[in-house]
Parts: C-alpha cells; sequence; structure tokens
C-alpha cells in the first residue's frame, strides 16, 4: 500500500492504517526527539505529541511535500518548543543549587573525549546544533532540514559549517585523534 | 557552501565519534510509545471544557440574546400579510435594514419616557432639579432631530410623535435658565394636551428596553 492510500485511510477513521504509518515513521522521529533532548523519558514524550499532532492535523496535509518531511516539521517544532520549556525549569533549579553550592564547589576533573563532545555540542547555539545533529548525527539532507525548520538550503548549509567550526575550537585538545 | 575553516578529516571523525556517542539512543519502545499515545489521544477526546462561573453567565446570556433573536425573526417571518393588528410605532418597520433604527428608537423614546413622567411628576421643582431636567432634555432634544433625519423619521406616526417630543423637549430645556415654576406648569399644560405621554407609550413596544444603540444615528 502506497503512502497517499495509508494516509486516506487514516483520515476515514481506520485506526490499523494509523498504526502502520506510525511504524513506518516512529523510528527516526523518536531517534531525533532523543538525540535533540538526550533523555529517554522526555524523547518518549515528545514523540508521542508529534504523532497526536499529527493525526489531529491530517486533514490539513495537502500532499505537496512527502509526509516525513511534514512530520519532521511538527517533530523540530515540537522538540525545540519542549526543550526550551525544560531549560527555562532547569535554569530555575540550578539557579537555586548554585545559591546553595556557594563556597563548596570543588574543581571537576579533566573529562574524557565522550564528555567533552557531548558538552560542545550541548552548547551549541540552538540553530547550529539542530542543523549538526540532524545532519551529521541523523544524516537528514539539507533539503530536509530546510523544510522542517523552514528555513534555506543555504542557511542549513552555513550552520552546520559554522557549527563544525566551533566544536573544532572546543576539541582542539583531541586533535591528534583526526590528523593522524 | 565552502568554508576557509573547512577541515574534511576533521569532519568524518567528528561525525563518526558524534553518531556513536552524543545522546546514543536506546532501541525505539514501540509499543510502550503507542499505548502511550492511545491513551493521551483518548484521554484528550473525552476532556469536556470546563467554564469559569463568569463564562456561565455569559454563555447563558448568549443563548438567551439568540434565542431571543430567533424567536422574534421567526414570529415576524410567521405573521400573515394584511393583518391589521395594532403595532407599535417603534416596531413598524419589520426589514433588517432598518433593525438599528427600530432598536435606537425604542430606547430613544424609552429615556424621553422616563424624563417627561418624572418631570410631570415634579409639581415644583428646585433649581437644581430643573437644571437636570433641562441638560436631560436638551440630550434627547439633539436625538430628536438627528432621528427626524433618519429613516426612523420617514414613518408619519413617528414623525408626528417626534415633531410633539421636539417641541416639548425644547421647553424643558430652556427650564433651567428661567427657573421658574410658573413656566414649568405651562409645559405640563401643554403636555397634557397633546396627549404627548400616552402616544409616547403606545409607541414604545412592550418588553425589556434594548441597550447599546450608540452611533446607530
Amino acid at each position: 500500500m502506497d503512502e497517499s492510500t495509508l494516509i486516506a485511510r487514516v483520515r476515514a477513521g481506520d485506526s490499523a492504517a494509523e498504526r502502520t504509518l506510525y511504524d513506518a515513521h516512529v523510528d527516526r522521529v523518536y531517534r531525533l526527539a532523543f538525540r535533540l533532548a538526550g533523555d529517554d523519558a522526555l524523547a518518549q514524550d515528545f514523540t508521542q505529541e508529534t504523532f497526536i499532532r499529527a493525526f489531529d492535523r491530517l486533514g490539513s496535509f495537502r500532499g505537496e511535500a512527502a509526509f516525513s518531511t511534514w512530520l519532521h516539521t511538527i517533530t523540530t517544532t515540537v522538540v525545540l518548543n519542549g526543550l526550551r520549556k525544560v531549560k527555562r525549569l532547569r535554569q530555575r533549579e540550578t539557579d537555586i543549587d548554585d545559591a546553595q553550592a556557594i563556597g563548596v564547589r570543588k574543581r571537576e576533573s579533566e573529562p574524557d573525549l565522550k564528555m567533552r563532545l557531548t558538552k560542545a555540542i550541548d552548547e551549541l547555539p540552538e540553530g547550529y546544533r539542530t542543523v549538526f545533529v540532524m545532519h551529521d548525527v541523523e544524516g537528514y539532507t539539507h533539503e530536509e532540514i530546510g523544510a522542517a525548520l523552514g528555513v534555506e538550503t543555504g542557511t542549513s548549509k552555513a550552520q552546520l559549517s559554522r557549527a563544525r567550526a566551533k566544536l573544532r575550537v572546543a576539541l582542539a585538545d583531541f586533535a591528534g585523534e583526526w590528523t593522524t | 557552501m565552502t568554508d576557509q575553516h573547512e577541515d574534511p578529516k576533521f569532519d568524518a571523525w567528528l561525525k563518526d565519534v558524534a553518531r556513536t556517542t552524543y545522546h546514543a539512543p536506546r532501541t525505539t519502545p514501540r509499543e510502550e510509545m503507542w499505548a502511550r499515545l492511545a491513551a493521551e489521544r483518548q484521554r484528550r477526546a473525552g476532556r469536556v471544557i470546563e467554564l469559569r462561573p463568569w463564562m456561565r453567565w455569559a454563555v447563558a446570556a448568549a443563548a438567551v440574546l439568540v434565542l431571543g433573536i430567533g424567536i422574534g425573526r421567526w414570529t415576524v417571518r410567521q405573521q400573515p400579510r394584511g393583518t391589521t393588528t395594532v403595532t407599535p410605532l417603534a416596531a413598524v418597520n419589520d426589514s433588517s435594514r432598518d433593525l438599528a433604527y427600530q432598536v435606537a428608537a425604542t430606547q430613544y423614546l424609552s429615556r424621553t419616557e422616563a424624563l417627561l413622567t418624572s418631570f410631570r411628576a415634579d409639581a415644583r421643582p428646585d433649581a437644581r432639579d430643573a437644571a437636570r431636567f433641562a441638560t436631560q432634555a436638551r440630550d434627547l432634544l439633539t436625538t430628536a432631530q438627528l432621528m427626524l433625519d433618519s429613516p426612523a423619521g420617514d414613518d408619519p406616526r413617528m414623525r408626528a410623535l417626534l415633531e410633539d417630543l421636539e417641541l416639548v423637549l425644547v421647553q424643558i430645556s430652556q427650564l433651567g435658565a428661567k427657573g421658574e415654576v410658573q413656566e414649568a406648569d405651562l409645559i405640563r399644560q401643554g403636555m397634557n394636551q397633546s396627549n404627548v405621554l400616552p402616544k409616547l407609550r403606545s409607541a414604545i413596544p412592550a418588553g425589556p428596553v434594548p441597550v447599546r444603540t450608540q452611533g446607530v444615528l
């Protein structure tokens, strides 16, 4: 069954078709949500919200773009908005913890490559990080990224280039890893 | 896009390391998420809109208003042609085009009736009351003159009534300046002789006075 037929059946209220459509796309949605959120519970919440919105709004999907493109637009919107809320909440908690920890802070031990890499990517500006994760980590094309984020393909390419440049500076201590 | 900092070796290494280490997801929990998804959709579908107390009043008022308009329109449509029932002046023209003017006329006539009734009952108004009557009369006089020039003035009965009211209101509006009890008595006599108040009352349709018609005329 092709996807347009499947979508028509979902619109007609076929719950089996809903499950088929879900199965066809859930891996990619969940993986992207997990990569961006870095947390399984959040990734599941975002995936769930993405599919709820997609099923609710399927009537507005006109088929001008691929369904996956439309779905990833919803995914990135849900994830990025969700992360902004989480970040605000965590910032409040951090502020309280910091206030309580004044005077007792210890120097952290030198992190290994994985920790440094994770920290460096996490600290990228939101746009850079999103494009980097989508392209370099999850393998989306610039066309898919542009469509999902509502930006030009050139913007996606430029942001990826700047993200890599920042990461190279942040990971300069590990230069031997890629020059050899 | 090329970049002056481009380094293919670094890019390849970064991609490889990031894919294996950066927030590496576990196997997709399909069934678990599908179950949650179905439950959440069911919960949202069954959710009812909860109204706050003030919203309930607003909804009730809106419902009554809509019902009233519906009944009114239905009643007008049901009235057979050629029926010779006596109709209040303010409700003579039943076309929707003139509905706003009818509402404005009804409100205006009600306000005028209140003033004239109050004026007639007050046999010996003091200077302050006389000034208050005069102020109100001037306001209503302006409206009467506007109404005479509006479609409401096209109806002969309404026009005659408005002209009578205009005359009385002119007299009352000058009362504050003169401040004479005798003058107030003369106005009352004129009102009685012209039967302006009974005419006014018969011109007002039964029921509550419509509101919010400022700017219609």
